[in-house]
This record gives structure tokens, C-alpha cells and sequence, in this order.
């Protein structure tokens, strides 16, 4: 099982290796001056000495094979410039920005998870009754709700109306909160994005598992455990459940890199200082350097999701698994 | 060996006696009622299994067997089923039974076995487990004293290092194992009857005799009743002590089981009992043909269910249901109007006379030469060091076709005949070896050798694409070969429609509006399309109801007759393979064990594969007393990892140790056209030629060619 996941690592780093080269290439085939994606300066308003100067720091003068392998080195030593903007190291940010949005993707998936398979499977046992339609109804409505809206909306009801809750930020700026204070802070500020992510997730595991599960509900091996004297109850979590979890396993695994970035929009809505807000910033503020680092980050974190539902496989399917 | 109280003088008369009846289903009628349509499965069964005893429900698919049993399991779907009538368990009315009261009974009382033994195991649990489960369920037991039980019924259902293999995943076991398992699960709490639906139809001869002799066993020792659902008249024969027989959802004759197969009295009963090829009788020319087609029923049903294709249907037989009434000895009743006239069931069902002529001559040259063919399949077995292996699904084999004539081609399941199939259509690369049609390699490129030799492929229903209009579906092959302008081809798909016996309308309609059989008639046609000189059928007639198979097989030998075309028939099922063969090569783990003449190898089987497959090939005839001991022991071996020495030797029963482990045996003639691949069958050139079976399809034993493997077998002495 081991050497199987290694393999898979295998096929992982490959891909990671096509990524960071096409975020390399993509830059220097685009039409126009690389120069100014690259060192993201507005090039046009240089002299043609500065802008020589700029190559040679930048090392935009050397052979591209030699560029590549720098680019290269840069990325495994996490060496990735710095702002155009700001001045400082880009990794420095991405480190400050990346544990924040973790935060609400991963904390929101976790929920959506366990409430979609548990809704999903109490869906499917009441299969056409007035439950499983009312249920079905109201996930198809909560899929079609734009991020953005849903945001604004929480925020008004539960940070502007009743002042429950704060409305921007990761934690209260200044406040010198340590230890627990500190933590409920944190927490009292995820909650929004957190439950804007979490309603958009719901959905996709509802559907996944109800179908996963009313698809194993077919099976002969049902009929089985039926014929066996189970209880309708056994048959479901011992028989129906276990069988049903693969799928939706892969659909949280895509759900993670769609949430990761949509993270753009939910975070610019609640002014949160996550790494969608950075790409925000860095958009609007031209800032290519830092751009392509948090492509860059995103392209990995998919790929860990991925590696993730890859190796959870054989566990949840012995059929998966290597002999 | 009915091990019940009452003997068949007491059961004289309808109903049943009540004393001593484990199981009385009365007047039972199931319907399942969906949006499109109401379907009428089971339209008034009546029934009692006594304790002790095999009761064998046989009939066809859609006959209603499988949802009279589930009904009384409580395992059909309600709604959309609609079930009425009385199902009386140890006099408990199991109809309207509370679900906890309904889960005591099932796995405790009643266990079930099913057809397909993967798909019926949950494949992420380990077997143990889900043997464990049925214990726990129902006695109280603890985990580990639940898996204690499990070890014990995996030993006792004859799955080797029981204590070890109790983990293991189903998907890890082969499919006669899973049975075993499945049998294991139905019997862990000693249930005082067994309901076994269709368990053998998956598996191979050999192993389904292994399972109908395990069944048989456990049902001795635990004093248990069994209820086989099957459609295979020849096992009922073996196994049953009485018979009912279903179609369209009623019994149309029930009875002791010799009764049923000696004094067959319901037209159905005697057409299927004459329909289907066997091996014990002489051969006929054409099976005799039950018309039509079983379809389902989807309004009340108020005449003979079998009126339509019946010989002796008429008015009579309309309007009211006939009514099951006693007929010959005591216990056998048969439901029909005209009881009288079915006395003489030969001339009821005589053999269709086709008459298109004799076989042609024997030709020079053969159409087809395959010469020492290897198809070879490179497999990904992952494990310590990630090796890859090679199945070698075809090693070596040395066969001709030639025109005119057939082919048979069996083995079990895994032997490397399918392979053998597709390979000659161009759908597998040739490892090594060669194969000539017409003196000329075989060129699978498009254009050549593809239109020569064409297919028919097992599964009518899903070896058609179902948004393709039939008559496109036949003429594709013209399509593709560029034969004929577009009305041509059109016309030639018409023109094949009528001859495989459907009408030219049938041209506009898609592949969904037709049945099974008719399906495969769309098939023969397509493959008929493109004029070819060889037709491969991959187990043509395996997948179609028992009351159709001998349309198709007529069929099959009609066009051979007419357009002179080799046939490669390709089956399990030696009793078809028999009727429609004129050579025959017996496979065994990629190599020809055996070739020879048709009636050579079925009177006289010399090699001990061939002779253990013969022998597990179930009779339909219960006064033959069946040896049930299984000629088989064990499964096939891995196909990629091949025994040393004669590959069958760990399962041959014959074999010499220091011989027949060490040394490969070489197919050598042994006889005039007669090839054996064995140690131990001496070089008895004074065989004698076995007598022909009052049959004038005989074939001059010379139709195979000298292969080219050596002659010479170092370790047998000839002289």
C-alpha cells in the first residue's frame, strides 16, 4: 500500500513539475516585454539603460535554459522574490496569508463533509418520500446562491443587525489578546467565512452521497444483507454507508481546490487576510511577482487534495488496494 | 430421498396435504406497478416444500421463479410490488409480517443463496465478516465466538486454509469460492430451508457440479429443505426430488421429479424437455423449435400463459386460466385443457425439417490455418518489486477451419477460447505464431481479412449500439467495406431481416424493441452482412432463454448450409457444442488438450480434461441416477502463472507425480485425426473409431492437420 502511494507521489511530482514550468514559460511566450510580468514594473515609463539594468537584476539576459534552472532553484528554496509593491519577500506573505485561508477551507469542508454524507444518507433512506424531496429541493436552491450575495448577506443579518458577530478581518487588529482570548477571537471571525464556504459545499456532498448511496442501495450485496435479517438501519450504515463514502471522498477533493479559489471572492467580501485576498490585491495592484507565487501555491495545494483522495482509496476500497 | 413423512400416496389430490408441509405457498400473485406500465410476475402460485426435501422451480426469465422465492424472503421491493395470497412458514403467515418479526425469519430460518456470487458479496468487507454478521444477528454471539463460526463454516463449505482466508476480500476469492461463501452466509444459523436462486448459472461445469454436490451434502447433513430456482432442466434432474414448472407467472406442471422428466404432460414441459440439446441421446439434424418468445405480462392474465406458442393452442385454452389438475401418479398435476392429446409428446415437438441439404464436402485446403498462436497479455501486478507478469491467454495452439463446417471450441471459463475468438477477428495483437485465411497472413488492417471473418458476440443487449436503427446496424459492415451504394445496402439489410425471420419494418425499429433471441437473430444478420467466409459465435446462445436457444442454433446451422460458411462456435455448453460441431478442440490454460471429430471425442474421451468435463455436464434425466462426486476438484489455475508440466496435473486425477509435474506433454496424434495432450494416454493406434450415433453428419477424421509440435513423446513408450 505504501509503495502504491509512493508511486502515486510519483505521478504527483511529475505534474507539479509541468506546473512550474508552464507558470515559468507562460510568462516569457506572452506577447509584449516579459520584462513586465516578470519584474512587474511599469516598463513603458524607463529608460532604455534602467530597463537594461532591470534585465541584467532580474536575470532576463541570460540563456533560458539557465533562467529555468534558476526559476527552478527559486521555487524549491521558496525563494520567490519579492513584492513589487510592498518590497517584501513574497514567501514572507504567502506564509502570513496561506494559514488563514486553510483555516476557513479546510474548518468549512470539514462541516459541509460530515453534514452533506449525514443529510445525503438520510436522504437517500427516504428515498422519494416527503423528507428526501423537501431535502433535495432546498440543496439544488443553495447550489444556484452566488458566494458573494450569501457573504453580504451574512454579514448584514449577523454583523450589521444584531452585531453578533465582527464583519472584516481575521482577528481584532491591536487587541493583544493571548492564549484562549485569543483563539475565541480568531474564531469569532472565521465563523462568517466559514459558514458562507460551508453552505456552498453542503450541496455537492448531498448530492454525491445520495446518489452514491441509492446507487449501492441497487447492489445484489444488499439483498444479501437483507436476506441476512439485517435491520433496514444495518443495511445502511454497515452495508450502504461504507460503500458510498468513495465517491464523495473525490468530489471534497475537487470541492477543496474550488473552495481554495473561490477563497478570492469570499475573503475580498469579508475583508478577509487570506491568500484570495493577496491575489485580490495583487490584481488590482499589477503586482505580477506575488501573482504568480500564489498561482503557483494553489496549483500545489490541488495537487495535495488530489494526492489526498488518491491514497484514501484503497483504504475505503480493498479492492484498491495492492496484494 | 424425499426425507419427508408423508409419501407421494398421501399427497395425492389438491391441495397438498398439510401434515409435514415446511413451507405452503398459496394462490400467490405479485405485480410490480410502475409509472409506464403494470407488470404481472406472479399470477396465482401454489406450492409446498416438505421438510427435507430439494423442490426445484424451473422455468425461464420472467417466468416468476425468482419473485415467488423473494416474496417469501420479503425481499421484493414494496411499493412498487403489489403481493397477495398466503405464504405459510412452519404455519406462521409470513405475508404482512411485521419487518423486525420478517428480519427473525430471514438469515435465521430461511437463508438464500444468489446467482451472482460477487455482486452478491459486499466487496469491502471481508468474508469472515459478513459470515459473522448473519451469526451475530441472530444469536447473540460475541465478535470473536461469531468469527469462530465463520472459520468453521468456510472449512466446512470446502475453502482451503479456512483460518487464514476468513480476512480475505471477496474479490480475492474465485467465483466458485464466493458461492461457497454466499452458502456459508445463508447457512451460519442452520436454516430449515434454503432458497438457491439460480447459484450455478455463473459459474462453469465443473464448478457448478462442485457446488450442486456441496448443496446436496449440507442439505443431508442439516436435514434442511432446499428451493432451487434454476432454468437448467439438467440440474434439477440431479438434484431435485420434486418439480414445478413456471411460465408467465403460473406453475404449469408440478410433480415428483422423475415423473416430470418421464411422463413430461404439459406441452411447455415436453417442448423444453425436447428442445434442448443433450448429451445422452442420439443427435437429430434440427432441434425440435418452441415458436415465439417469453414476454412479460402486463395485463390480468386470463388465458393459458403458453397459448401462443403452443401447438395445441386454441380457442379452448382462452378465457379462463386452466387450472392445475392431478394427471398420472399421485403428486403430478398439470395445468392444460387438453391433457389428452399431449400423451404423445414426440409428435407434439417433432424436429423442424429445414432442409437446405447435407454438409458439403470435406475441402482440400482449409479456409483458416492457425499455426502454434500465442496471444500473450502483458498484467500490472503491482507487490513487492512491482513486477509485470504475462498471461498467456493463448499458448500455442494449431487448429483449421474450413468452409462449410464447425468448429467447437470449449474449455471453462479463463481458458483462453474467447481470446482464441477475438484474435481471429483482429481485435487482439498475435504474440507469435501465425494465422493464414485463405493462404494469406491474417491482415486485421480495415479493408481485408475483417469483412472475411466475422463475429457474434454473447450478450445481444449490450453488443449493440442502442441509438443505431437495425437496419444501420446491419448494413454497417457494408458501410464500412464500401460494398453497394446506399439503397444496396439498405435492400441487402432487408433482404437478411427476412432471413433470419423478421420483417422488413423491423429495419426502422432500435435494438430496445426486440427480445433476445430476436436480438440475436439482428447479430446473425449483421455478421451475415458482409458475405464472409468464417463466422466466429462467442457463446451465441448462452445469454438467450432455454425455449429460444434451439431457434438460434437451427438457425446457425441453416445459414451454414446455405452459404457454405465455417462456423467457430465458441461455448461452456457442451450439449450445444455437440449438436452443432463437427470438429472439436477441448482448451485447457491457453493449449488444445484434445481434438477430434465431434462423435470421437464425445464417445471417447481420452484426454482426463475432457472426460471430467463430459462428466460434469448434468443430465436431464433423473432416472439415471447421477453420481454426484464432482469430476473436478479445485478452480483453474492462474492463467499468468502456469503450472509446470501438463498444466492440468494439480487437478487431474489420473496424474503421475515425477511426470506429469516435470514434463510438458506434446499434442500428438494418437489416432487418424485424433490429438491428445497427455502422459498417459498410450499411442493406441488400434482404437477403434467410435460408433457413429445413427447420425449422417459424420466426419472423416482426417479434418484436423498435422500441427506442427513434435510427435515424439520421450517419456511413453510407444511402439
Amino acid at each position: 500500500m505504501l509503495r502504491r502511494g509512493l508511486r502515486n507521489v510519483n505521478r504527483y511530482l511529475l505534474v507539479f513539475a509541468i506546473a512550474v514550468s508552464l507558470n515559468f514559460f507562460l510568462p516569457r511566450l506572452m506577447p509584449g516585454n516579459p520584462l513586465a510580468l516578470i519584474a512587474g514594473v511599469d516598463v513603458g515609463l524607463m529608460t532604455p539603460a534602467e530597463r537594461a539594468e532591470l534585465m541584467e537584476q532580474v536575470g532576463l539576459n541570460e540563456p533560458l535554459l539557465a533562467q529555468f534552472f534558476d526559476y527552478w532553484k527559486s521555487v524549491l528554496t521558496f525563494d520567490l522574490g519579492y513584492s513589487y509593491r510592498s518590497g517584501r519577500s513574497i514567501a514572507e506573505m504567502i506564509g502570513e496569508r496561506l494559514p488563514w485561508t486553510l483555516l476557513i477551507t479546510v474548518g468549512s469542508l470539514m462541516i459541509a463533509s460530515v453534514v452533506g454524507i449525514i443529510l445525503g444518507g438520510f436522504s437517500a433512506w427516504r428515498r422519494g418520500k416527503k423528507t428526501d424531496l423537501s431535502l433535495l429541493t432546498s440543496m439544488i436552491s443553495l447550489q444556484s446562491l452566488p458566494s458573494f450575495w450569501l457573504g453580504m448577506l451574512l454579514i448584514s443579518i449577523f454583523a450589521v443587525q444584531l452585531g453578533w458577530l465582527p464583519s472584516f478581518g481575521a482577528e481584532t487588529p491591536a487587541s493583544g489578546y493571548v492564549g484562549w482570548e485569543r483563539v475565541r477571537d480568531i474564531l469569532e471571525h472565521a465563523i462568517l467565512p466559514i459558514i458562507t464556504l460551508t453552505i456552498l459545499s453542503i450541496p455537492g456532498a448531498y448530492l454525491t452521497m445520495r446518489y452514491a448511496m441509492l446507487e449501492v442501495l441497487g447492489s445484489d450485496f444488499i439483498r444479501t444483507a437483507r436476506s441476512k435479517g439485517a435491520s433496514e438501519r444495518r443495511v445502511l450504515f454497515g452495508h450502504v454507508a461504507r460503500n458510498a463514502i468513495a465517491p464523495v471522498v473525490t468530489f471534497l477533493a475537487i470541492r477543496f481546490a474550488f473552495a481554495f479559489g473561490g477563497s478570492v471572492i469570499i475573503e475580498t467580501v469579508f475583508s478577509y487576510p487570506g491568500l484570495g485576498r493577496l491575489i485580490f490585491e495583487s490584481v488590482s495592484g499589477r503586482d505580477y511577482p506575488v501573482m504568480q507565487a500564489a498561482f503557483l501555491v494553489f496549483t500545489v495545494a490541488v495537487l495535495v487534495a488530489n494526492l489526498f483522495a488518491d491514497m484514501m482509496y484503497p483504504i475505503l476500497d480493498p479492492r484498491m488496494r495492492v496484494r | 430421498m424425499t426425507a419427508g413423512a408423508a409419501s407421494p400416496a398421501d399427497t395425492a389430490g389438491l391441495p397438498d396435504s398439510q401434515a409435514g408441509v415446511l413451507l405452503a405457498v398459496e394462490d400467490l400473485a405479485v405485480r410490480f406497478e410502475t409509472p409506464t406500465r403494470t407488470v404481472h410476475a406472479v399470477n396465482g402460485v401454489s406450492l409446498e416444500v416438505r421438510p427435507g426435501e430439494v423442490y426445484a422451480l424451473v422455468g425461464e426469465s420472467g417466468s416468476g421463479k425468482s419473485v415467488s422465492m423473494l416474496s417469501v424472503m420479503g425481499l421484493v421491493q414494496i411499493p412498487p410490488a403489489v403481493v397477495s395470497g398466503s405464504i405459510r412458514f412452519e404455519d406462521r403467515e409470513l405475508l404482512g409480517m411485521s419487518r423486525r418479526e420478517m428480519n427473525e425469519i430471514r438469515g435465521r430460518d430461511i437463508g438464500m443463496v444468489f446467482q451472482d456470487p460477487m455482486s452478491s458479496l459486499n466487496p469491502v468487507h471481508p468474508v469472515g465478516r459478513q459470515i459473522a454478521e448473519s451469526v451475530r444477528l441472530h444469536t447473540g454471539a460475541s465478535r470473536k465466538e461469531a468469527l469462530d463460526r465463520a472459520i468453521d463454516l468456510l472449512d466446512r463449505v470446502g475453502i482451503p486454509n479456512a483460518k487464514r482466508r476468513v480476512k480475505d476480500y471477496p474479490h480475492e476469492f474465485s467465483g466458485g469460492m464466493r458461492q461457497r461463501v454466499m452458502i456459508a452466509i445463508a447457512l451460519a444459523c442452520n436454516p430449515r430451508l434454503l432458497i438457491a436462486d439460480e447459484p450455478t448459472t455463473a459459474l462453469d461445469v465443473t464448478v457448478q457440479r462442485q457446488i450442486v454436490a456441496l448443496v446436496k451434502e449440507l442439505q443431508d447433513e442439516l436435514g434442511m429443505s432446499v428451493v432451487w430456482i434454476t432454468h437448467d432442466l439438467g440440474v434439477v434432474a440431479e438434484i431435485a426430488d420434486r418439480v414445478a414448472v413456471m411460465y408467465g407467472g403460473r406453475i404449469l406442471e408440478k410433480g415428483e421429479s422423475r415423473d416430470l422428466y418421464g411422463d413430461a404432460r404439459h406441452p411447455y414441459t415436453s417442448g423444453l424437455l425436447h428442445s434442448i440439446p443433450r448429451t445422452d441421446t442420439a443427435l437429430t439434424e434440427w432441434l425440435p423449435e418452441i415458436p415465439g418468445t417469453p414476454r412479460p405480462i402486463t395485463e390480468q392474465l386470463s388465458d393459458c400463459p403458453f397459448v401462443s406458442r403452443c401447438p395445441l393452442g386454441d380457442a379452448s385454452c382462452t378465457g379462463a386460466l386452466p387450472e392445475l389438475t392431478r394427471i398420472g401418479n399421485p403428486g403430478h398435476f398439470s395445468a392444460c385443457v387438453h391433457h389428452d392429446a399431449t400423451v404423445d409428446t414426440d409428435e407434439l415437438w417433432p424436429s423442424v425439417e429445414h432442409g437446405v441439404g447435407d454438409d458439403p464436402e470435406l475441402p482440400d485446403h482449409p479456409t483458416i490455418t492457425i499455426e502454434d498462436l500465442k496471444v500473450h497479455f502483458p498484467v500490472h501486478r503491482g507487490g513487492r518489486r512491482n513486477r509485470k507478469t504475462t498471461v498467456r491467454a493463448v499458448d500455442g495452439v494449431t487448429l483449421d477451419v474450413y468452409a462449410g463446417r464447425t468448429l467447437g471450441v470449449v474449455g471453462e471459463s479463463g481458458c483462453g477460447k474467447s481470446t482464441l475468438g477475438l484474435t481471429l477477428v483482429g481485435l487482439n495483437e498475435i504474440t507469435e505464431g501465425s494465422v493464414d485465411v485463405d493462404g494469406q497472413p491474417l491482415d486485421t488492417s480495415s479493408g481485408k481479412h475483417r469483412r472475411t471473418i466475422q463475429m457474434i458476440f454473447q450478450d445481444p443487449f449490450s453488443s449493440m449500439n442502442p441509438g443505431m436503427r437495425v437496419g444501420d446496424i446491419i448494413a454497417e459492415p457494408l458501410r464500412i467495406h464500401k460494398i453497394g451504394s446506399s439503397q444496396d445496402r439498405a435492400a441487402k439489410a432487408v433482404a437478411l431481416l427476412e432471413r433470419v425471420g423478421l420483417s422488413a419494418d423491423d429495419a426502422q425499429r432500435h435494438p430496445h424493441e426486440f427480445s433476445g433471441g430476436q436480438r440475436q437473430r439482428i447479430a446473425i444478420a449483421r455478421a451475415l452482412a458482409a458475405d464472409p467466409e468464417v463466422i466466429v459465435c462467442d457463446e451465441p446462445v448462452s445469454a438467450l432463454d432455454v425455449s429460444v436457444q434451439a431457434q438460434i442454433v437451427n438457425l446457425l446451422r441453416e445459414t451454414q448450409l446455405e452459404t457454405g460458411v465455417a462456423l467457430i462456435f465458441i461455448a461452456h455448453d457442451l450439449a450445444v457444442v455437440r449438436h452443432v460441431s463437427h470438429e472439436i478442440a477441448v482448451m485447457y490454460l491457453g493449449q488444445v488438450v484434445e481434438k477430434a471429430s465431434r462423435d470421437v471425442i464425445y464417445d471417447d474421451p481420452l484426454h482426463p480434461y475432457t472426460k471430467a468435463l463430459l462428466a460434469a455436464v448434468p443430465v436431464p434425466d433423473p432416472e439415471l441416477g447421477v453420481d454426484l462426486k464432482p469430476s473436478l476438484e479445485g478452480d483453474l489455475p492462474d492463467p499468468a502463472d502456469p503450472p509446470p508440466g501438463c498444466r492440468f496435473h494439480t487437478r487431474c486425477p489420473v496424474a503421475v507425480k515425477g511426470l506429469c509435474d516435470k514434463t510438458e506433454p506434446q499434442l500428438a496424434e494418437i489416432g487418424a485425426g485424433r490429438w491428445v495432450s497427455c502422459h498417459l494416454v498410450d499411442s493406441p493406434l488400434d482404437v477403434q473409431p467410435a460408433p457413429d450415433l445413427n447420425r449422417s453428419r459424420d466426419v472423416p477424421t482426417e479434418s484436423f492437420r498435422n500441427g506442427d509440435q513434435s510427435h515424439t513423446n520421450i517419456d511413453i513408450d510407444r511402439d
